[in-house]
């Protein structure tokens, strides 16, 4: 391993502080599990992505993906990874042991998950699609489907994929048309369509693809409520073992300027044969299947881009203790004297701040929003509801933060390289390549933000975001007992009453049907909530430094403590403020100036 | 066969290292520990691998307190059958010796493994001590090991500028250098089982530590780097001559 990519202090940190995770033991599904445990399982992980991930992060982005007539070549040490990962149990550990799994704790494979995403994000997303289909069918799935097609996908021999988007269907699931005709008693169908940005769609390292997809049975209502869930293998398997061509098509693969290492694949099926696909569930009910898939997938894009964005922490940092140029202000003239190293110019600072403020804020939340998974797993039937709650309003926020946030943050740690982050010497052209995609990845930030505004803060009428207000009162009641802490406690005090006064001053249009007016700045509140989110995150990360210290735990060292309360204190002056300006412009007396007949503005 | 694979808890390869005490002690706030790479990559692995091919049992075993548990759970994570620890915290090498050596003369082992050092005192005295306190021949830093079927070990071991090969007959030490074996990490059925498996706890037999470390002091630290322009070798010879002394 060359450098640093990710700190494992602060993930066990987090893990075993913060958010701990200890209480999860005390619950039957997750007995068998000990802190013990979990330090081993950290500590694999980290060597599998030491080992596996990290060292072909640079030359799967090199070697790139080539497509030649219907066939896929991506770089040769994909194999390898997938191998390792699957052998290392990190395909399917999360999963019920009768169906191949280990019930392991999503804190714990998520945050695997994150490490392995800040190694080598594009490796990462071949495993975590088999993860995430493979786990939609032993959810909704029949038993036949399950022991047909589940073991050879933990395994790490059948790639699993989720086919959704079509050419005329993207952000809008409802305007799909890939068909689905009946041809049997047996849930069978023959599936007619074409799906396009499909991930790791074909590759030259699995044996067989298992493609999750979304189509419409004949004769099914319009919109989503018509949408099916189906598996469409690739190659259809027959008892003995032999695979059999099920016409799914490889049309192309997009060439992208991130990821350049995965797979995006435009797949045809059934164009000059059937294509045979098997029903998931129930028919109509794909879309609120695909669901779980789906949110499991944008948590794990925001852990992705907060991932990347840790790689690229650590390479700017690494680069402002390493080189010097120019000199303090002060100095400026005394030509005599040595520059100075480049991580003592207050500006190279800020931008440093700003990443690792960025970064581990957004780690913190993603461990937040796998605990509560982990709840709802585990927790009494009467307490799951508001975990749900509080996890589906989370969710879109952990999507959009990273992705948007990270992007600004990546941005910088170019800057600190200057001239050199520009060529391609240095990594950091790759992570501002790579992480684009995550603002656009399963639902894009304007989705998101109409789900966010449109949808989480009103749901129940209101009960997530009252769950939400009330988790951040906690913490910031708790942060008020410290001096120290007490400016920014009443200073997200503030801020959660901004957010709430936004929700105030727009619901009306929400309550006269004024849709349009009531969203149309969604995307800013999004950043509002965000900020105060991750506020939240850092408040808590920052008040545990603050027990740890006064307790004498010296479980980590004091300037590890320090750096938490100190990056928190960045956080509160530099982005936090950010909210007073948005809340100036969501709340302003006038309509948004997007909408109505502006477009002829638009020259 | 019986493999013995000795095992020491060292700090993470990226600890920075600082004195506590008047420098009598590592301060071991925010330290991490894991299993010293040689033992644990190079002397556990290959045990396993010739427990895999002739049959056998390997087992773990670590001088320490209740703290290097987990250390131990992850050699039975990666395949060990069971462990030892001797409760103790030991301060010398020839006291972690005679611990060692008592533990492997009661459970009569055809091989004990070592890693060649632990990365952080670098001592490299453990396993020779051992060998001559069990009398067994003992090859250090060893690069690659076989057994013939008359279980005859071939061993390679790394000298000054080049390498040495012995052939010898069970019982015997052994110290392993890289290249003995590859990283094996452990997966994820291997680390839940690793709990199940038997950890025996012994105390101590009576041994006094006959060296004590009085002061611990880093190494000076590195100075800037000073760029010499390509066409001034003169500059470079003079600085490697005067300020460097390496000419």
């Amino acid at each position: 391993m060359s450098r640093q990519y990710i700190c494992m202090d602060t993930i066990r940190f987090l893990m075993g502080k913060v958010h701990p995770i200890a209480p999860l033991f005390t619950y039957d599904r997750y007995a068998d599990f000990s802190e013990d445990e979990v330090d081993l399982l950290l500590g694999a992980a980290k060597d599998l992505a030491d080992q596996h991930y990290f060292p072909h992060f640079k030359s799967m982005d090199e070697h790139g993906v080539v497509y030649d007539n219907g066939e896929v070549t991506t770089p040769p040490e994909l194999g390898d990874i997938i191998r390792a990962t699957a052998e290392g149990g990190w395909i399917g550990g999360t999963d019920k042991p009768e169906n191949g799994g280990m019930n392991l704790p999503e804190m714990i494979f998520g945050t695997a998950q994150l490490i392995f995403q800040a190694a080598n994000n594009s490796a990462q997303g071949y495993v975590g699609l088999t993860t995430g289909s493979a786990r939609l069918i032993t959810s909704f799935g029949s038993q036949e489907l399950i022991d047909t097609y589940v073991p050879k996908m933990y395994a790490g021999q059948w790639q699993g994929t989720m086919a959704l988007t079509e050419p005329q269907a993207g952000s809008s699931l409802s305007d799909i048309v890939t068909s689905a005709t009946p041809v049997g008693q047996d849930g069978s169908y023959h599936i007619k369509g074409q799906k396009i940005f499909i991930s790791a769609g074909q590759h030259q390292h699995s044996e067989n693809f298992v493609h999750l997809t979304l189509a419409r049975i004949d004769g099914a209502p319009a919109g989503t409520k018509g949408i099916s869930l189906f598996v469409v293998p690739k190659f259809l398997p027959s008892p003995d073992g032999s695979l059999t061509y099920n016409h799914v098509f490889c049309a192309g693969d997009y060439q992208k300027m991130g990821q350049r290492g995965y797979a995006t694949t435009h797949l045809v099926f059934g164009e000059d044969q059937p294509t045979v696909g098997f029903l998931v569930g129930e028919p109509n009910k794909g879309l609120r299947y695909m669901f779980q898939m789906m949110n499991e997938a944008r948590i794990a894009v925001g852990q992705t881009a907060a991932g990347v964005a840790s790689g690229a922490y650590y390479a700017s940092l690494q680069y402002a203790k390493e080189r010097p140029q120019g000199r303090a202000l002060e100095q400026k003239k005394n030509l005599g004297s040595e520059q100075t190293l480049i991580i003592n110019h207050p500006d190279v600072r800020r931008m440093l701040f700003t990443q690792k403020a960025v970064v581990e804020g957004s780690f913190s939340l993603a461990m937040e929003c796998l605990k509560l998974s982990d709840l709802i797993h585990a927790a009494p039937e009467s307490e799951k509801e508001d975990h749900f709650l509080l996890l589906d309003l989370l969710t879109p926020i952990m999507k959009t933060y990273p992705a948007e946030m990270g992007q600004k943050s990546v941005s910088m740690g170019l800057q600190v390289l200057g001239g050199y982050g520009f060529t391609m010497d240095f990594d950091l052209q790759q992570y501002y390549r790579d992480i684009r995609i995550m603002a656009i990845y399963e639902g894009t930030t304007g989705i998101q933000s109409l789900d966010l505004l449109g949808r989480k803060m009103t749901i129940k009428n209101g009960k997530a975001a009252q769950l939400l207000m009330a988790a951040v009162q906690r913490t910031i009641h708790e942060a008020s007992t410290y001096d120290e802490l007490k400016p920014q406690a009443q200073q997200l005090g503030k801020a959660l009453e901004r957010m709430g006064g936004v929700v105030q001053h727009l619901m009306p249009y929400a309550m006269r049907g004024e849709l349009t007016t009531f969203l149309a700045d969604a995307t800013l509140f999004m950043e509002m909530a965000g900020h105060v989110v991750i506020g939240w995150q850092w408040l808590k990360m920052a008040l545990q430094a603050k027990q740890d210290q006064l307790s004498g735990n010296d479980q980590f060292a004091d300037a590890f403590y320090e750096s938490k309360v100190q990056t928190m204190q960045f956080f509160f002056r530099y982005e936090l403020p950010k909210t007073v300006g948005l809340h100036r412009t969501l709340t302003a007396d006038s309509l948004p100036l997007t909408i109505g007949q502006v477009e002829s503005a638009l020259i | 066969m019986k493999l013995l694979v000795c095992v020491s808890k060292t700090p993470e390869t990226t600890t920075k290292i600082a004195f506590a005490d008047n420098d009598t002690r590592l301060d071991t706030a925010g330290v991490q520990y894991i299993m010293n790479p040689y033992d644990e990559w190079y002397a556990l692995v290959r045990a396993l691998e010739l427990k895999e091919k002739f049959g056998g049992s390997v087992t773990v075993l670590n001088v320490g307190p209740a703290e290097n548990d987990t250390v131990i759970r992850k050699g039975l994570a990666i395949g060990a059958d069971d462990a030892i620890r001797i409760n103790a915290n030991p301060k010398s090498s020839l006291f972690v010796a005679k611990q060692i050596a008592n533990q492997a003369k009661e459970g009569g082992y055809d091989m004990v493994f070592f890693g060649k050092e632990t990365i952080d005192y670098n001592g490299s005295e453990v396993p020779g001590m051992v060998a001559e306190l069990l009398d067994m021949p003992f090859i250090s830093f060893a690069s690659h090991l076989d057994l013939d079927d008359d279980q005859v070990a071939t061993v390679v071991r790394d000298i000054e500028g080049g390498t040495e090969t012995a052939t010898l007959g069970m019982p015997f030490v052994i110290s392993a250098a890289k290249g003995l074996a590859e990283q094996r990490i452990p997966n994820m059925r291997g680390i839940m089982m690793a709990k199940r498996k038997p950890l025996q706890v012994v105390e101590p037999i009576e041994a006094a530590d006959v060296a004590v470390a009085v002061k611990y002091e880093l190494p000076p630290e590195k100075g800037a780097v000073k760029l010499i322009d390509p066409e001034n070798m003169d500059e470079l010879v003079r600085l490697l001559h005067e300020e460097a002394k390496v000419i």
